[in-house]
């Protein structure tokens, strides 16, 4: 048996059709070429677009805990002990095997059915999993709820190596995300386990971070990097985070006092690292996500400049928050006006128009715009504006 | 990287001369980085920031600084950002623009956030409307109904059509029905199915008579979504009396389900083709346990899941064999 579930090829099919179709806009190719490596290359598996992958996943969403609970509903009459772990292991089963099957069958990669029989699975085995754990280990720690509970590993360390067998295997950017969630959560619960651990984590998760980092990097260059894709950005995005948020100051502060039981954070020691680490590491970010050019840089670091301008507001607030909120879009506006003036059509390698890589293909722009502004509601029945200042529609205090 | 291989590939099958491949290689290594998505985010961001923000200062100094002061500056603002606006204008036309730069765009945005602030101002302080609350709503929902058509604005028709809908007393927003949990009332509800049913009507009118047909999609997103939601929320309130018998309501969601999902089909648009299944797939539902006999205690269930288990299957194929269904057009 194969260690990927789905065939290799649809993999390089779609990285064929999307990078023809890309040169093929940019006019690289003519229409004559771009067709004939379409019909080289054609796409020999199944899956729709954006929404109906989403109904694809909500309905086999249903399906499934329809069949769970009718195999509930036969199962309470013959199993009264373990009724929970019999069930979670045949419901498991019974995922995976119409998984497998109608990957074979029908050709779907990644069409939403198949990601949700593959979470409906892996859900399954994480509470069978917890529950065998749960009646192995002594009563006395069941309930010691932290991440420091020695037996913990008992259950992240099999889960683990279930999830990466199936990331392996299946290729899903959700799953391998849980991979390296567990990874970490492994990391933590270890760390704590040992003298000094505690004060050192920020710098472990720092150094696994790199480490996961290098890993991504060296796992670019095998011929079957096409196959895992869309797993090895996400992960980039999430190494990219964990970095940020092991230095970030907030971060680490309340984790501190939440790992020590406290009920108030109080000052850490080295602070001032952490100040220059929160400030400097989306800086960084951006910077090399201009330079290189990277996406997941640039996107990560300024979501990741974000969480530091709030960092910054929570411990010292420097400006009123309405003044704050003003001089902010006083000067995003500023900023973005001249950057889209300045780089059209294109300087340094960065220009303001659009792209041609990807073809916008719906238009949400104007369902959030919708969804954020703020007109004036018709009062209720009943209700007079009256003398006060702060009737009726003040609406706009929501930002 | 990829291109790398793809490259060789090609040209090893011979579907690529090597001079076109060489000027895809300089092509993959020069095409500059668009920031344009991440600008326009954050054009947004700050006009939404300034204008909140600017909002809240409002009410909260209104006893420190000068009400014309105040006032003075925001229509400077607003008669600015209106002005640049227009200066940009491209010519009008029933067909979309393709406009030089979407800064204006951004701009004209920020003007007709500040009317709405301004306007809410001169209400609360001034009573400047007295008390027809009506006008209050319907004087932005024409305003920017107009800006819309003229500048050729969706944001801006999103904006109008929400107006329109607070004019109405229903709110329009995507997420409104997880934000507000009361915000259908039944006495409310035959208005806001109402109003979905002319919003996607419109739609429909848009593009079929291939006036501003790129509205279309706003329209009935907004409209369809409406009327649905409000229909689907009275179908199941048990405790106000329905303001449509739930027979007729039932008919209605599912006759504009089917409505959507044709309109997909023409359309090969896999978002209504969602919302009429989702809609239609309640509807069918709560049909069939409004039905079903729970006397029967367990066989009911039974039945109840069996029904859950072959819908769902039934929907999956419906979806996967859409692709056919959708172009059979």
């Amino acid at each position: 048996m194969s260690l990927k579930a789905y065939n290799p090829a649809w993999a390089y099919q779609e990285a064929m059709q999307q990078a023809a179709a890309r040169w093929h806009r940019r006019g690289l190719l003519t229409a004559e070429q771009h067709q004939a490596i379409r019909a080289r290359y054609p796409l020999e598996f199944y899956r729709p677009g954006l929404f109906l992958r989403i109904g694809l996943f909500l309905f086999t969403c249903i399906g499934v805990a329809g069949a769970a609970g009718f195999l509930a509903l036969i199962l309470s009459d013959v199993v009264s002990s373990s009724f929970l772990k019999v069930l979670a292991f045949l419901c498991a089963a019974g995922s995976l095997a119409v998984l497998e099957m109608s990957i074979r069958g029908s050709r779907i990669y990644h069409a939403g059915a198949d990601n949700a029989l593959l979470y409906c699975c892996l859900g399954w085995v994480t509470v069978l999993f917890t529950g065998v754990v749960y009646d192995v280990i002594p009563v006395a720690s069941r309930h010691y709820e932290s991440l420091g509970n020695p037996y913990l590993q008992l259950a992240l360390g099999p889960l683990f190596v279930v999830f990466l067998v199936a990331t392996i295997r299946y290729a899903d950017r959700l799953v391998a995300a849980a991979t390296y969630l567990l990874l970490l959560l492994l990391v933590v619960n270890a760390a704590l386990q040992v003298p000094y651990g505690q004060a050192l984590l920020p710098f472990v998760l720092m150094l696994v971070a790199v480490g996961a980092y290098w890993l991504v990097r060296q796992l670019h260059k095998r011929p079957d990097y096409l196959y895992y894709r869309s797993c090895l950005t996400l992960l980039e995005v999430l190494v990219l985070l964990t970095f940020y948020a092991a230095g970030n100051y907030y971060v680490v502060r309340e984790a501190n006092a939440m790992l020590s039981g406290a009920f108030t954070s109080t000052q850490i020691p080295l602070a001032p690292v952490f100040y220059a680490l929160t400030a400097g590491i989306p800086l960084y970010y951006i910077v090399t996500g201009l330079r290189r050019p990277s996406r997941i840089w640039l996107l990560t670091g300024l979501l990741t400049a974000v969480c530091s301008v709030a960092t910054l507001r929570y411990y010292r607030s420097l400006l009123p928050p309405e003044i704050a909120a003003v001089l902010a879009g006083v000067v995003l506006l500023a900023v973005a006006a001249w950057a889209a003036r300045y780089l059209r059509p294109e300087r340094h390698g960065l220009t303001s128009l659009p792209d041609d890589e990807q073809p916008p293909h719906f238009n949400l722009e104007s369902l959030v715009v919708a969804q954020t502004a703020v007109v004036p509601q018709a009062p209720q029945p009943g209700f007079e504006f009256g003398g006060g200042q702060f009737g009726g529609g003040g609406a706009e205090s929501t930002y | 990287m990829i291109p790398e291989q793809l490259l060789t590939d090609l040209q090893n099958a011979e579907l690529l001369p090597a001079a076109q491949a060489a000027a895809i290689r300089e092509d993959e290594r020069t095409r500059p980085f668009s920031l344009h998505y991440e600008l326009r985010a954050g054009l947004y961001l700050g006009i939404t920031l300034l204008t909140g923000g600017l909002g809240v200062l409002l009410y909260q100094h209104l006893s420190e600084i000068g009400h014309g002061v105040i006032i003075g500056s925001m229509v400077l603002l607003m008669a600015a950002s209106f002005g640049y606006a227009a200066r940009h204008r491209q010519p009008f036309t029933w067909g979309q623009t393709r406009p030089v730069s979407f800064v204006p765009d951004y701009i004209l945005l920020l003007g007709c956030l500040l009317f709405l602030a301004l306007e809410t101002y001169l209400q609360v302080q001034y009573n400047f409307f007295g008390s027809r609350y009506g006008l209050v709503t319907i004087l932005p929902a024409a305003l920017f109904l107009a800006l819309a058509y003229s500048f050729d604005h969706r944001g801006v028709l999103a904006m109008s059509l929400t107006a329109l809908a607070s004019w109405v007393g229903v709110s329009i927003a995507p997420l409104s029905a997880f934000t507000e949990n009361s915000f259908l009332s039944s006495r409310l509800g035959g208005a806001a199915v109402l109003l979905g049913l002319l919003l996607a009507g419109v739609g429909f009118y848009s593009d079929f008579a291939d006036r501003k047909r790129h509205f279309a999609f706003t329209y009935i997103s907004l409209g369809a979504n409406l009327a649905l939601l409000a229909a689907t929320v009275s179908l199941f309130d048990f405790y106000l009396s329905s303001f449509l018998p739930n027979a007729v309501l039932v008919l209605l969601i599912l006759a504009l389900s089917a409505g959507l999902v044709w309109y997909a089909r023409l359309r090969h648009s896999y978002l209504f083709l969602l919302m009429g299944a989702v809609y239609g797939y309640i509807t069918v539902t709560y049909l069939f346990f409004h039905l079903l006999d729970f006397n029967d205690g367990e066989a009911a269930i039974m039945l109840g899941l069996f029904y859950f288990m072959g819908s769902a299957v039934a929907v999956i194929l419906f979806f996967v064999n859409a692709k056919k269904f959708l172009r059979l057009a």
